[in-house]
């Protein structure tokens, strides 16, 4: 890498766009408001922020840019507006309710409020295609390519946009599938479409079905996006690759990634853990880590696992059952409405909730003074003095403590009966339980206990709760980065090109065919070493994982299982694989079922090409400013009291200090509340350690 | 903006902040329990059909905080299971463990194995219960089936009964108990690794009380349990107090079935009192206990009923102890929907009757205003939920048994929305998984023709009930036996406040000529190579007049082919050709 290269990385949220710029190993963050209309347009702004700061004019910036790495939440707000191409799906015949039967589940059976779900495509939409192969892979009955070719001229007369196309047992023998894809090729040429067996090759024809449809319905949407940032970049004088973030915490480039768009919609929260394991490691040496990004809106609580950051098949787009399964890969992300714009309110009983409406930023707490009068957490962290009105995000805004005060003094504290300050205290305390609920949930999933993992916190609201959060989980470390404003786009800058195989070959442990499951990885494993080609990377410079996700007969859940070599060879490989699971089954579920079998339902190969050299850490330059003042802020047992308050930049190395404090920095401030300890860490984060001593119960009524 | 000064507010006696903590923290102790149990299970009715429930009871054996789970398990029966152990064991000990299935004694059904642990504190002092309940693959039934429908009693059913069994003592096992469980169910493998889920869960759910106690101590515990179920309570009795006054009976019918060749006629009154804030519902006046597994426990009767007055209300309301006291069941001993007298057998007592009963409880409330109650939710366990069994010569032609879950029931028509498609009945709530065609392809020799909505099955209404599906399949390369029970073939689903009927289910065989040959509606049937199973599913009944419905929504559902244009016209009364668009003045013309 030339010493004066930048390598940007931008994240385009629902209110800001962030970018990281990494020059030297040392990273510098930007923040402009999101353009929804136009999100290149935001991403060209606060690119000519970064530029203005440098006094450079914006072409010799981006003349300078080795690669520039993109976050953007366009395709999954398209899916969730449905604002997406006119989708046909073709089925098996027989089986045109796919899309809508989903996988049952009614998530709040006393709700009946919420109404059926529709299917993704509609059911107008949906065409059965004769022809039926077994689960052996038979042919039962051959396709009807002239009933495919009546299809086609039915879309073109329904002005069909992109075709998913999903056939039963396609994993086993594609031909049929293939079959489909060659009539559209002449029958529809310039239409995209999307084959299930090849885009998500796994068991469930609902999770293939729903993969296929939402990715063609991205593809024209996507294709045009990528399109235009990667010309509009590029006129303004970009050099370099041009990359975009993916669903499973990595990368691929620009070209790629508009071939298969599905890839890309869950790229949102899947950079935070990248950098949370990156600065876990820098500062503590740990690989146990709970990463929580507290956003506007959401609180994204992901993990780490011995150094590895767990995935799900089963994450869905809108909420679980209702919304639209992505069947593929994704890393596992717990969300949680439980943002800065949540709204408290109080129920007829006289009992206190936080969400799940949220103010949004857009009419926003009512110390916004955007029009919104609802009470939300944001205003009760300003009511409690843990933030400074004059300066919030940069000073780009000026707060309103008289209308947070008034809001949280008719909506909770009045009915409550508490002081306002109590009131705005319990909001917070609420909404630390209901973050712990989500932390708790992921971790119990994943068979991880909070207390032994270092959590690290992001987003510009992590600094509210942060403290009162570990300490709750019972951690004994909690590190806040300094680029934690921006931990997303940092991440994007830590990861590695990206991509991920699988085959469904099912297999037993008590009947397992050694030759057969082998040639399968094989074939995975050249499809790694075929992918680090394409990238530009050569065959030594990829990490092939291969794993296979494995259960009990009979169970519903599957576990992934890493495996410990390129192949089997020999029934006791079998065997060794067999105890991995069944340790792996103890450590996430507790027990485990020695005398049992395993069932293999499939088997993956995640392929890895490093982007950067030796990694060395990515540090923040502290803006240099600021003097240590005091404020008037709430501490737990004793009410209103000066506080001490620290730029972030003032703090040493070596320096310790215990709180009460709070350590501000231009888009977040962290919130000590009470007698935890406060270092600087060797890459420069904020390490935290919580008190441990259980609290004395505040004056009770 | 001035904020109201909290001076001159009445300061409630309770504190709603703390309240709100506390709850969160004993919903996370019953998720935590839930989760366990549910990816530690290992038979397919407890992991795929997610048949089992947690919950917290008070050391008085009051209901205090439940989990998501199938409706049926968990509102009028925890409560008489713990009044069980506590009669029978007025010392409990920490480490103490009772299983319990007794349907006399407050349990759902044999099949589901509950386990209850007692919290005790350091002081030996009973502080909460924890119970953990799933319904078993097997429980040593006389012949191979958890729903013996065509039982004479209990002994004929033959179902081993713990009629609250200490199953450990000083955390240990008790293992003469679990031998003898080993020697009657059939699976003794798979039924030891579910108990041990089941125990894993109740002995999370004690530890987590224990450690929060620790934090918090235990008599801010003790005050709010007592502040909760009072909060309930008032949430409940303002809900009620929302809602017009009036009574109403309705009455339904069960289809004939073995044993009762008439089926079973039934019958409820619902009295709601807004002055009082309480709801009476009297299940009382109906036939005595059947010579047949349709009785229903006590447990289920007061359950279904409570299900039924709690879908008919505000859904936010806690369903716990707290709420429970606002609304009065009567059962009546010996009544075939009351409470059994041993040894008549309850072996579906959580399905067939139970749906039946709680469909008439929301019936009836919606028969007394508008804006409340629901029609009924399609019922029965049609052949498309079948347990197949036969041989596989995929592998060597050893034998399999499974339960499918393909086709589920339509869900009712109620004031604010449709009915939920895949329902499946009113005990799940709908909460019960449905297969995947190729999982269940991959795990038994069969192929699954078809599964489809079928049009026009729905019960039409302002808001119409869900349609029925069509599912057909047969075995591969062998023969299968489908075990099933269904209902409302004969008597279809009922709808509410000038609501249709939903369509009703059916059963068939296609032979191998391709012709229909009606099957009982009770199995088992025989299905053998070349021929398939044919099942039609309950459609669920609609709310309100159809001629009322919005025609934007008629015109959707013809468009998407869930209703014809002729059904459109003649039921809705709205005229939309099959592309979904309507004629707006002949509908006016049609709706005057």
């Amino acid at each position: 890498m030339a010493s004066d290269q930048l390598r940007l990385s931008v994240d385009i949220g629902g209110t800001f766009t962030d970018l990281v710029v990494e020059e030297r190993g040392e990273l510098r963050l930007f923040k402009s408001p999101t353009d929804p209309d136009d999100p290149v347009q935001g991403i060209l702004d606060v690119l000519a922020m970064a530029a203005d700061s440098d006094g450079v004019a914006l072409a010799e910036l981006l003349g300078r840019v080795e690669s520039f790495s993109h976050a953007t939440t366009r395709g999954l707000n398209a899916v969730l507006t449905g604002n997406v191409a006119r989708t046909a799906f073709l089925t098996t015949a027989g089986h045109p309710d796919v899309l809508l039967l989903r996988e049952g589940g009614r998530q709040k059976p006393f709700d009946f409020t919420v109404p059926f779900p529709d299917p993704y495509v509609p059911r107008r939409l949906t065409f059965e295609v004769p022809g039926r192969i077994t689960s052996a892979g038979e042919i039962r009955e051959p396709i009807d390519a002239q009933a495919v070719v009546e299809v086609c001229a039915k879309l073109r007369e329904l002005e069909v946009e992109a075709v998913a196309v999903c056939l039963l047992w396609s994993t086993i023998e594609p031909a049929h599938e293939l079959a489909v894809a060659s009539v559209l090729d002449r029958e529809l040429p310039g239409i995209p479409y999307t084959l299930s067996h090849r885009l998500n090759p796994s068991l469930r024809e609902y999770r293939r079905a729903s993969s296929a449809a939402i990715d063609a319905s991205l593809k024209p949407l996507m294709s045009r996006y990528i399109d235009g940032l990667t010309s509009r970049l590029r006129a303004a004088g970009l050099a370099g690759r041009i990359l975009m973030v993916t669903s499973v915490g990595g990368v691929m480039d620009a070209g790629d990634a508009a071939g298969a768009p599905i890839v890309t919609i869950n790229s949102g929260p899947s950079m935070a853990p990248v950098a949370g394991r990156a600065y876990a490691a820098a500062e503590l040496g740990a690989d146990a880590v709970i990463v929580a990004d507290a956003g506007g809106t959401t609180y994204d609580v992901t993990l780490v696992r011995r150094g590895e950051i767990p995935s799900t098949r089963t994450a869905w787009v809108g909420d679980e059952g209702t919304g639209h399964m992505t069947g593929l890969p994704s890393i596992d992300v717990k969300s949680v409405g439980a943002g800065g714009g949540s709204i408290a309110w109080v129920d007829s009983g006289g009992l206190l909730h936080v969400g799940p409406q949220s103010a949004g930023s857009i009419p926003g707490p009512a110390c916004y003074g955007r029009g919104g009068t609802a009470a939300t957490v944001t205003d009760a962290a300003l009511v409690l003095g843990y933030l400074d009105p004059t300066s919030f995000s940069n000073g780009t805004m000026t707060l309103d403590t008289d209308a947070a005060r008034a809001a949280i003094g008719r909506d909770i504290a009045a009915p409550l009966g508490l002081e306002i300050v109590d009131a705005a205290h319990a909001i917070l305390e609420l909404t630390t339980e209901q973050m712990v609920r989500a932390i708790e949930e992921i971790t119990l999933q994943q068979g991880i206990d909070p207390a032994r993992a270092v959590m690290v916190g992001g987003g510009g609201a992590a600094g509210i709760n942060a403290v009162a959060v570990a300490r709750r989980l019972g951690s004994e470390r909690l590190v806040l980065p300094a680029v934690g404003a921006a931990l997303a786009a940092a991440g994007a800058l830590m990861s590695d090109l990206t991509a991920v195989y699988s085959a469904t070959v099912p297999a037993i442990t008590d009947a397992f065919d050694i030759p057969r499951v082998d040639e399968a990885l094989a074939g995975l494993r050249e499809r790694c070493l075929a992918f680090a080609e394409r990238v530009g990377g050569t065959r030594d410079q990829v990490t092939v994982t291969l794993f296979a996700e494995a259960r009990y007969p009979q169970q519903i859940w599957e576990l992934e299982v890493p495996l410990r070599s390129h192949a089997f060879g020999d029934a006791a490989a079998v065997a060794r694989f067999a105890e991995d699971f069944h340790a792996i089954h103890t450590e996430i579920l507790g027990i485990s079922d020695d005398r049992s079998p395993v069932e293999v339902v499939s088997w993956g190969a995640r392929a890895r090409v490093p982007l950067r050299g030796e990694t060395e850490i990515l540090s923040a330059r502290a803006p240099r400013s600021g003097e240590a003042t005091s404020r008037r802020a709430f501490v737990p047992g004793m009410g209103i009291v000066d506080v001490p308050v620290r730029p972030l930049a003032t703090l040493s190395a070596g320096e310790v200090l215990d709180g009460p404090v709070l350590l501000e920095s231009p888009f977040t401030t962290i919130v000590v509340a009470d007698a935890s300890r406060v270092e600087l860490g060797p890459a420069g984060s904020i390490v935290i350690t919580p008190v441990r001593e259980i609290p004395a119960r505040e004056a009770a009524a | 903006m001035t904020a109201l000064d909290p001076a001159t507010v009445v300061a409630p006696e309770r504190d709603g902040a703390r309240l709100a903590v506390l709850s969160h923290r004993f919903e996370a102790i019953v998720r935590r329990m839930s989760n366990t149990l549910a990816r530690s299970g290992r038979s397919g009715v407890l992991n795929t059909a997610r048949d089992f429930s947690c919950c917290i009871l008070t050391a008085e054996g009051g209901v205090l905080m439940t989990g998501q789970s199938p409706p049926i398990h968990v509102m009028g029966g925890p409560d008489l299971q713990a009044a069980s152990m506590n009669e029978f064991y007025p010392e409990l000990h920490a480490g103490d463990a009772f299983l319990h299935n007794s349907p006399y004694h407050g349990n759902t059904h044999a099949a589901d194995h509950s386990i209850l642990v007692p919290v005790v504190d350091a002081d030996g002092v009973h502080r909460f219960t924890v119970l953990a309940k799933a319904h078993q693959a097997d429980c040593g039934n006389s012949v191979p089936t958890t729903y013996m429908a065509s039982a004479l009693d209990v002994y004929e059913e033959g179902a081993l009964i713990f009629p609250v069994v200490r199953v450990q003592k000083d955390y240990e096992d008790c293992a003469d108990i679990l031998r003898m469980c080993e020697m009657r169910i059939r699976v003794p493998h798979q039924w030891r690794g579910d108990y041990l889920a089941i125990l894993g869960s109740a002995r999370i759910g004690e530890r987590a009380l224990l450690q929060l106690a620790e934090e918090v101590g235990w008599d801010e515990l003790e005050t709010f349990s007592r502040e909760w179920l009072d909060y309930s309570e008032e949430r409940m009795e303002a809900a009620i107090r929302a809602l017009p006054a009036g009574a109403a009976t309705a009455s339904t019918h069960h289809d004939p079935f073995p044993r009762v060749p008439d089926g079973v006629p039934l019958r409820v009154s619902v009295t709601v009192s807004p002055e009082h804030g309480m709801i009476e519902v009297d299940l009382r006046d109906n036939p005595d206990c059947v010579p047949s597994g349709l009785n229903l426990s006590e447990a289920s009767s007061r359950t279904a009923a409570l299900i039924g007055v709690f879908n008919s209300i505000d859904g936010t309301v806690p369903h716990n102890q707290g709420s429970f006291r606002r609304v009065r069941v009567h059962l009546r001993e010996n009544c075939v929907v009351g409470i059994p007298r041993h040894p008549a057998s309850c072996s579906v007592a959580t399905t067939n009757l139970a749906n039946r009963v709680g469909n008439i409880v929301q019936r009836a409330m919606a028969d007394i205003g508008d804006g409340m109650g629901m029609a009924e939710v399609g019922s029965g366990m049609s052949p498309s939920e079948a347990v197949v069994s036969g041989r596989d010569h995929r592998f060597g032609g050893g034998p399999f048994v499974n339960q499918i879950f393909t086709g589920p029931n339509g869900g009712a028509g109620g004031p604010s929305t449709d009915g939920w498609l895949t329902m499946s009945d009113l005990g799940s709530g709908g909460t019960l998984l449905l297969d995947s065609v190729e999982i269940d392809e991959l795990k038994q020799p069969i192929l699954i023709h078809r599964r489809e909505i079928a049009p026009d099955t729905e019960g039409a209404g302002r808001h119409r009930g869900a349609p029925g599906l069509d599912v057909e399949y047969g075995p591969l390369g062998t023969a299968l036996e489908a075990i099933y029970a269904n209902d409302g073939s004969i008597n279809p689903m009922a709808g509410a406040r000038g609501g249709w009927s939903g369509a009703p289910s059916g059963q068939f065989k296609r032979d191998r000529d391709g012709e229909l040959v009606r099957l009982d509606i009770c199995g088992p049937a025989q299905i053998d190579e070349g021929e398939r199973i044919v099942a039609r599913t309950s459609g669920g009944g609609g709310y309100g007049d159809p001629a009322t419905r919005d025609p934007l929504a008629v015109a959707r559902d013809v468009r998407e082919g869930w209703v014809t244009p002729a059904r459109a016209r003649e039921v809705y009364r709205v005229a939309v050709d099959v592309s979904g668009e309507i004629d707006e003045s002949a509908t006016r013309a049609l709706r005057r």
